[in-house]
């Protein structure tokens, strides 16, 4: 059986989470580069000039979590609304479907819950695909972060006496990197999945 | 939903989670507690419908839905666990722990996959990864069939109604001063709680256990010396207010 679309939500909404901690990281590798970098003084100008880029990328990559997450975590809310209103509309609608006497009664019920289903399943579809999109966005950031990964390196080899520490930071850079690259991964790993068993139910 | 580790050590922790900015004012406000030993969980009270998707967003940010087995219902209100229905859908191969005389209440909420394991009434033990926790009866406090749980090795109670305020989503998680929280539980614990019998026995069996956090499901919640002096002021206060109340 595939997970309701609310754990899937909900777990996506966690690895956003997860992936904004990281970044959070990030942000502080870069304050500590640049640190370090004014202390290296002229031959580690490059890294410095590196280290403004990684701090924007930091600060991108958190407020795009932060998005996916928030409409995530919505998402999952919707996804449970949807869930309980079909589960009346299927007892409604087997009443109406009955011999019971007054089941005239609750016919506009079952219509309304009917109607809110569809409305709550739009919702939810609309809000699957930009979270999609947004993921997709957010892949932008991770290749970012590997030419800053990359271009480090390169810096980090020229910077004479500091070389090794800069190597570490940017050795840093790259390991979150990865890091983040991975929960963005399986937040999309969890939505294809959940789109595919959407798409063939 | 606003998640606060209580305590942690190694892989041992306890996380409360409450105070939700979009749950509605209109309900009452509760705590959810988390925690973890090992690659094993347990989550206690997990709420009601209404907070069952922030609930579930905030659990996983902390552990995997696998690794969630276990979830533990106090007793029978809707604010402890008419989510379960939802739950029942999010989590495989999981057991409920809840008292034994609500069973069949409880069922209700709507379980298919989920299993019962019903808590007798003299409480039992159970291990969780590398710990071992007590379900204590706290029966009649407020509910007939009624339990909290213990971690001696954290040594932190989740005392359920008791010690708990209705003071809403503003409540700050840790009451700050003892003497003045205490009147603002007076009136919950002498409507909410009926028996002086099974008030003052829960006190006897609770006062040696050495609580270093006691955490109620609703409000603040009380640590070191605070949790001696409440036990001291509940062991005064009269309770079972409404009794011959709409006779005056």
């Amino acid at each position: 059986m595939s997970a309701p679309v609310f754990v899937t939500a909900a777990g996506i909404s966690a690895e956003l989470h997860q992936a904004m901690m990281e970044a959070r990281g990030l942000a502080l590798t870069a304050k500590n580069a640049r640190a370090l970098a004014v202390r290296a003084g002229s031959r580690t100008v490059g890294f410095r000039a590196i280290t403004d880029f990684i701090e924007e990328l930091a600060s991108n990559i958190i407020s795009q979590s932060r998005i996916i997450n928030n409409h995530a975590e919505a998402l999952s809310n919707t996804a449970v609304n949807a869930w309980r209103t079909e589960q009346a509309y299927r007892r409604l609608a087997a009443i109406c479907a009955s011999d019971a006497d007054h089941k005239a009664s609750v016919e506009p019920q079952a219509q309304r819950c009917g109607q809110q289903l569809d409305e709550l399943q739009t919702e939810l579809q609309q809000g699957l695909r930009y979270l999609l999109d947004q993921l997709e966005e957010s892949r932008k950031h991770m290749r970012t972060a590997n030419l800053i990964a990359t271009s480090s390196n390169v810096e980090a080899a020229t910077a004479g006496d500091f070389r090794e520490q800069l190597q570490v930071i940017a050795d840093n850079i790259r390991a979150t990197a990865d890091r983040i690259g991975g929960h963005l991964n399986q937040a999309s790993r969890l939505l294809n999945h959940n789109h595919r068993e959407r798409q063939s139910a | 939903m606003k998640a606060t580790i209580l305590y942690e050590d190694g892989d041992h922790r306890w996380i409360m989670f409450g105070r939700d900015p979009g749950t509605s004012d209109t309900i009452v406000d509760t705590n959810q507690y988390l925690i973890q030993s090992g690659d094993e969980a347990i989550l206690l009270d997990p709420g009601g419908t209404e907070l069952f998707a922030p609930m579930l967003s905030a659990v996983l940010k902390y552990v995997p839905a696998e690794q969630l087995t276990r979830l533990f219902a106090s007793h029978q209100d809707p604010d402890i666990i008419s989510s379960l229905g939802l739950w029942d859908q999010a989590l495989d191969h999981a057991t409920l722990y809840a008292p034994d005389i609500w069973e069949g209440f409880i069922r209700h909420f709507g379980m298919t996959r989920t299993r019962y394991h019903a808590i007798p009434d003299e409480g039992m033990s159970l291990t969780l990864g590398r710990i071992t926790l007590q379900f204590v009866p706290a029966h009649y406090l407020h509910s007939p069939g009624n339990f909290h749980v213990w971690d001696a090795k954290a040594g932190i109670l989740m005392s359920g109604n008791v010690g708990g305020t209705m003071e809403g989503k503003g409540a700050p998680i840790w009451v700050e001063d003892l003497d003045r929280h205490l009147p603002k539980m007076a009136r919950f614990h002498q409507r909410w709680m009926p028996s002086e019998p099974a008030k003052q026995d829960w006190i006897r069996r609770v006062s040696g256990l050495g609580i270093k956090i006691m955490a109620p499901q609703h409000g603040s919640l009380l640590k070191g010396a605070q949790v001696d002096g409440f036990l001291r002021w509940f062991e005064q206060l009269k309770i079972g207010s409404a009794v011959g109340s709409s006779l005056r």
